[in-house]
């Protein structure tokens, strides 16, 4: 069985993240850090997951990363820190501790099938720009996903 | 490249940004490709929120979407570089990787699918890009924007990571600027060509909006400064940060009223489509400093 916790694992090895060099590449490729460089640092953020991946479940700055990318992109050493942050939240979520704003959208994700809320509003106005409606998604797909990911999924994110 | 395409609605374009996929849909008619609907396609959770919660979980609902494609026996077509970086993600990660593959379908067949792995995934802009498809756009420019300056604005996913969204050199791109040359309009350099627009970091609440601003500021003040009439996105989560972000700075009494508008759009405009054609009049900055340039 193949697990986050293996995953996670498998990226923060010596022969992976212990080839980090320090040399700040991350921090100055990305943009969060760019423009509220007090409250996000992707560096500091990486040696804290190194050391203790599952204390970091009360930081928030474990949920500022904005996924484009460009660190994992710019790495010499070809350390790939969007996907371990992203591991690493799975540990938070398993403690609870989802914010709520993704809480509310993964709701909207597995309740309608789409992260923005459709109405028929939507259709209306749709319908005027001479568009197809889109209407809901079939009833038949979000049952899909929630066999998909199960009780104990849904449980974590209501 | 495919004369059909399984069409990849996506939440941004299909819910809140209609404007673009009416652009899509008329500037993709024009050309004699045809989009066909897909009922059972679903969101497809972006990495950045569901694979947060569980990543196996998260990446075997992004699957979904990939099995439903492959029973169509047709390439997707994405509208959204987030659609199209994450499904592209998705389907290198099991690609590469059978246990993590079998976990995933081990899911899926819960649901009655099945990953095989030999979907196709497009984007708008890598379909107008095929080597096939430029001596054909260049043949269909009836009305040639040489009037207006444009400032490209890549956009993460679509170039993020290489290994496995292809479109372009991440470092020094260049085929937006080609296609922004097709049209006739000046493909203008700028600092912020490869910025990001934080789309995909603005979910988590008072921090993240806060640094969105903040970007926004600095990607179209660069291009402003650049003498730009217009930014050029690849991505509808682009249009949809760079024009709110310049909504809250003209609250601060920074008004840029920059025009963020979709490759499509431009060469829509330059096909001989009306404005209204492309649902120009739904966005939330005057196109004033656009169509005064036709």
């Amino acid at each position: 069985m193949v697990s986050s916790k293996e995953l996670l694992k498998e990226l923060l090895t010596d022969e992976k993240l212990g080839y980090c060099q320090n040399c700040g590449s991350c921090s100055a490729s990305c943009p969060m850090a760019r423009v509220i460089p007090e409250k996000y640092n992707p560096r500091t953020l990486l040696q804290r997951v190194h050391l203790d991946p599952d204390g970091m479940s009360e930081k928030e700055e474990l949920w500022l990363c904005a996924w484009c990318y460009r660190c994992t992109e710019r790495c010499p050493q070809g350390i790939q820190p969007t996907e371990i942050f992203l591991l690493t939240r799975n540990f938070a979520a398993e403690k609870g501790m989802i914010p709520p704003n993704p809480r509310r959208i993964i709701q909207e994700i597995m309740n309608s099938g789409r992260s923005m809320p459709y109405d028929e509003f939507i259709d209306e106005l749709r319908e005027d720009y001479g568009l197809p409606p889109i209407g809901e998604v079939p009833a038949k797909v979000l049952e899909e996903q929630r066999k998909i990911v199960g009780e104990e999924f849904l449980g974590m994110v209501k | 490249m495919s004369s059909e395409y399984a069409l990849f609605p996506g939440c941004v374009a299909s819910v809140r940004e209609i404007g673009y996929e009416v652009a899509i849909r008329n500037v993709f008619k024009a050309l004699g490709i045809t989009l066909r609907k897909v009922e059972d396609f679903s969101c497809c959770q972006p990495a950045c929120l569901v694979h947060s919660i569980d990543y196996v979980k998260g990446l075997a609902l992004t699957s979904r979407n990939l099995a439903v494609a492959e029973e169509t026996s047709l390439p997707m077509l994405t509208l959204c570089s987030s659609c199209y970086g994450n499904l592209s993600r998705a389907k290198h990660l099991l690609d590469e990787n059978s246990d993590l593959k079998d976990e995933v379908n081990g899911l899926l067949a819960k649901a009655g699918r099945k990953y095989r792995g030999g979907v196709k995934i497009e984007h708008v802009v890598t379909v107008l890009h095929d080597e096939s498809m430029l001596p054909y756009l260049e043949k269909k420019i009836s009305n040639p924007l040489s009037k207006l300056k444009a400032a490209p604005f890549y956009g993460c996913h679509i170039f993020m990571p290489a290994k496995y969204s292809k479109f372009d050199d991440p470092e020094f791109p260049h085929k937006l600027d080609e296609l922004i040359e097709i049209t006739g309009a000046e493909s203008l350099d700028y600092n912020e060509k490869t910025s990001c627009c934080i789309g995909c970091g603005s979910f988590f609440g008072e921090v993240s909006e806060e640094a969105s601003v903040l970007l926004s500021e600095k990607i179209i003040g660069s291009a402003k400064e650049k003498g730009a009439d217009c930014v050029v996105t690849t991505c509808p989560f682009c249009i949809m940060q760079l024009e709110i972000g310049q909504i809250k700075l003209r609250e601060q009494g920074k008004d840029f009223g920059v025009p963020v508008i979709h490759y499509v759009d431009l060469l829509g405009l330059s096909m001989g489509l009306k404005p209204e054609e492309l649902g120009l009049d739904l966005r939330r900055i005057n196109m004033e400093p656009v169509v005064s340039r036709l």
